[in-house]
């Protein structure tokens, strides 16, 4: 099997390579069967890295331990599914699974545009053939997923306990995925500048590649933060490390460029900035695997410190100092005629909002690099933690969901203050009218009472607008009101996907703001039979039960929840404690309602006094994070679903040798 | 051309908001990362000011009241050979100065051991006691915790 898996990673990486020169030589001299032999080229490639994966899962698998990596991040005892996970638990592993994910999406996109994009598609091929050279080179030479060790170990070293969960296995191949698609519109962005197609083909081309991968990142990190909420014990989902914010960095970049390539595809502006914003949003993901991987920035995660560093650092300035000259040599070309003509115009609220979502995301990167800089500026070492971001990011995302409610309702060019009042006048007393009643219900933080207002106000348009479909389609159709709001959904998917997604947002919006103000802490130590009040609940230990397997142990207590005198719940958080690794861990037990989450840990066991420790957090509303998530996700998913017109409008589009003129009814927007 | 000016000046007063808001947030919440040993060289100045510590528990300090969460311990300066924070667990603590420790009110976590590298949040006292808020261990996301010897090339 390691035999094998090198021979085909060599195999891979000789591939890329004739495919770059097969692509471009082709290309320039047009020779169709020349660029053809490439795209075969990049098809054998993916099935050489398939091959490697393969060897590697059948090594994991069969506990192979004469392989380093399968040695050290599995062992016998290891359950089966986390055997397989264990693909992208180490370094090596995780280069191999996102060198595969790029291949076949490269293979993808070959075939998707084997007859499409007929000048593009040979460069946007060599740039992604490019990206996976590097991959395929660090997996060759630097990192090497099938190195064998001298002596084999009777057992492997086990995967890290806190990876033993379902989030984690799922959470880095969604990370990944959003990461690598990233790449295919900074390809086609790349391509359109090398051979000057500077229309808007590059970007409808790659669209649902971009929502593609934007749906990935958002999951990934939703993903992320669920496991840190379940596992970590913490009773928090995120704490702006370092490794958080190198993915959420690529995730504010992308929602960026998904809002301002409308007003590119509707009024042709922005088009240096889009190409920027795409270039940034790949350049993040290779930014975010630097600084995990280097140990430049010290995190609470700390990765293994490697020797990869120096080699992202170099592949990300690399592709910066291309890429920006790329740019540079189109600026001229670029330059558009059209200029935002007023404040108050559905332009300049994406342009705001784009600005804000920059904002936020360098902010973060500041934030992250802020010791390193500090170090190299003032020789100390001064860090920012979570107070920094949440001062910072707090009024950018009100200024967001602020911009949110305007944006997709405001006019085009310019609004005159009567369409304005007659737009916004109901969701802007709605909004007001929620802040006055949460007032009224006692609460006093301005910003609470701001986020529930915008929030509301957010609500308010898109029912709004959901309102005014829905009675059009009612009068000229004569549909009921399910079936019209089914098709009104149906015919317009990017627009009313669009706001699904927005009420995802603030749904989950206000699940962050609630369990940031009103999270409450009780830490206890108590005897078996006695209770303890958090919030309206009564908590008793009943008692500890112990277990034993080949791979844990576990002691696990039994807490018996009362609300008035009445049980409701039986919960019961454990400790673990994992032999090869001889490692404890804790497993909270949460218990949530669309109210609160109360979360339960055992935190930690005394045993010559039998006193059990526990910390118990009431998190208000953070259900509602979770489920703002899922239906982000559903937006997501309307927005993607193949739509026919817009199959047509790409399609001709694509197949034009000049740009079209004039609007596609694909753009989501008003009249 | 005003209407460019006029987008130029108010992009450029976002721009300035949100700069604006980070330096005036990093000055409310910017604190030294400090090594034990750079601590010991600063102490006077620092006294009084929150401070992020990393070092490793010293073995045999370590004193825990279940009943108070109360935990204390000396915090050391690791072996030069070691970079703090990275491998888990090593086998020595080098000579140097000791910072005694106490945390109040927080369970003891997981990981915590003698011999551990942790990073302390807290107070540096006059008299040289870290009043701390937080103990973190390095909780590491993909960390190979101990490699022995064939394993150990890199």
């Amino acid at each position: 099997m390691p035999l094998i898996g090198t021979l085909a990673l060599a195999l891979a990486l000789v591939l890329a390579g004739y495919s770059i020169i097969a692509n471009v030589v082709g290309a320039r001299a047009s020779i169709p069967s020349l660029t053809a032999s490439g795209r075969h080229a990049l098809w054998a490639m993916c099935a050489m890295v398939t091959v490697a994966v393969g060897a590697l899962w059948t090594s994991l698998l069969h506990s192979d331990f004469s392989l380093e990596y399968v040695a050290s991040y599995t062992s016998f005892s290891l359950p089966t599914i986390y055997k397989i996970t264990a693909l992208w638990g180490g370094q090596q592993g995780s280069l191999l699974f996102w060198t595969w994910l790029l291949t076949i999406f490269t293979s993808i996109v070959a075939f998707q545009n084997r007859r499409r994009n007929p000048e593009m598609t040979p460069y946007a091929l060599a740039v992604l053939a490019g990206i996976a050279i590097f991959f395929l080179g660090m997996l060759n030479f630097v990192t090497r997923p099938f190195e064998l060790l001298a002596v084999v170990p009777a057992d492997g070293q086990d995967l890290n306990p806190l990876l033993q969960n379902y989030w984690m296995a799922i959470h880095p191949p969604s990370l990944y995925t959003g990461y690598v698609s990233a790449s295919v519109p900074f390809a086609f962005g790349a391509a359109a500048l090398m051979v000057g197609r500077l229309d808007d083909s590059w970007i409808r081309s790659t669209r649902r590649w971009a929502i593609f991968s934007w749906f990935f990142l958002t999951l990934g990190n939703l993903f992320g933060a669920r496991w840190a909420y379940e596992v970590l014990g913490w009773g928090g989902y995120w704490a702006w490390d370092p490794v958080e914010n190198a993915a959420f960095m690529p995730w504010l970049v992308m929602t960026a460029y998904l809002h301002s390539v409308m007003i590119q595809e509707r009024k042709d502006m922005l088009k240096v900035w889009n190409l920027v914003l795409i270039g940034m949003a790949f350049g993040l993901t290779l930014f975010g695997t630097f600084i995990t991987r280097s140990g430049v920035i010290s995190s609470v995660h700390s990765f293994t410190q490697s020797g990869l560093g120096p080699y992202f650092l170099t592949f990300l300035i690399a592709v910066v100092v291309l890429y920006t000259g790329l740019v540079l040599s189109r600026v001229k070309q670029l330059r558009t005629p059209a200029e935002f003509e007023s404040y108050l115009s559905r332009e300049a609220a994406f342009l705001f909002n784009n600005l804000v979502l920059v904002g936020i995301a360098f902010a973060v990167f500041w934030g992250t690099l802020f010791p390193v800089l500090s170090e190299a500026v003032r020789g100390v070492k001064i860090t920012v933690g979570p107070p920094f971001f949440n001062k910072v990011n707090g009024p950018l995302a009100l200024a967001l969901i602020f911009l949110m409610g305007v944006g997709p309702l405001i006019a085009w060019r310019r609004s005159s203050f009567d369409s304005l009042a007659k737009t916004f006048a109901a969701p802007a007393i709605f909004g007001v009218t929620t802040g006055v009643c949460a007032f009224i219900a006692g609460l006093r933080e301005w910003y609470v009472l701001t986020a529930l207002s915008l929030g509301a106000f957010v609500l308010g348009t898109i029912v709004v607008e959901f309102r005014r479909g829905v009675s059009a389609r009612r009068h000229m159709v004569g549909e009921s009101v399910p079936v019209a709001i089914v098709n009104l959904i149906g015919k317009n998917n990017r627009r009313y996907g669009g706001y699904v997604i927005h009420i995802g947002v603030v749904l989950a919006f206000t699940g962050i703001v609630a369990s940031a103000f009103f999270k409450t802490e009780v830490k206890k130590s108590v005897k078996q039979g006695d209770s303890f009040q958090v919030g309206p609940y009564e908590l008793e230990y009943l008692g500890m039960n112990t277990t034993e397997t080949a791979h844990v142990e576990t002691a696990r207590a039994r807490v018996e929840v009362r609300r008035n005198g009445r049980p409701i719940a039986m919960m019961e958080p454990a400790k673990l404690f994992f032999k090869r690794l001889q490692q404890p861990a804790t497993a909270v037990a949460i218990r949530s309602t669309p109210a609160a989450d109360l979360y339960v840990v055992l935190a930690g066991i005394d045993d010559q006094s039998g006193l059990a420790t526990f910390q118990v957090f009431l998190t208000p509303l953070v259900f509602w994070l979770w489920a703002g998530g899922v239906i982000m996700a559903m937006g997501t998913v309307i927005v993607m679903w193949p739509n026919v017109r817009e199959r047509a409008v790409i399609a001709a589009a694509v197949r034009a040798p000049l740009p079209i003129e004039g609007d596609a009814q694909a753009v989501p927007g008003g009249d | 051309m005003p209407k460019r000016l006029r987008f130029a000046i108010g992009t450029g007063l976002i721009i300035a908001a949100i700069g604006y808001l980070i330096v005036a947030a990093v000055r409310n919440t910017a604190e030294y990362y400090l090594t034990v040993n750079e601590v010991k060289v600063r102490q006077g100045e620092l006294a009084g000011q929150m401070l992020r510590v990393a070092g490793r528990v010293a073995p045999g300090s370590i004193g825990w009241d279940p009943i108070t969460l109360t935990l204390s311990f000396g915090l050391a300066q690791p072996p030069p050979a070691d970079q703090p924070g990275v491998k888990a667990v090593a086998a020595s603590v080098g000579g140097g100065p000791i910072f005694h420790v106490i945390c109040r009110g927080e369970p003891k976590p997981d990981m915590f051991a003698a011999n551990r590298d942790v990073i302390v949040e807290g107070t540096l006292a006059a008299d040289g006691t870290i009043e701390a808020r937080q103990v973190l261990t390095s909780c590491p996301s993909k960390y190979v915790p101990k490699q022995p010897a064939p394993l150990n090339r890199e």
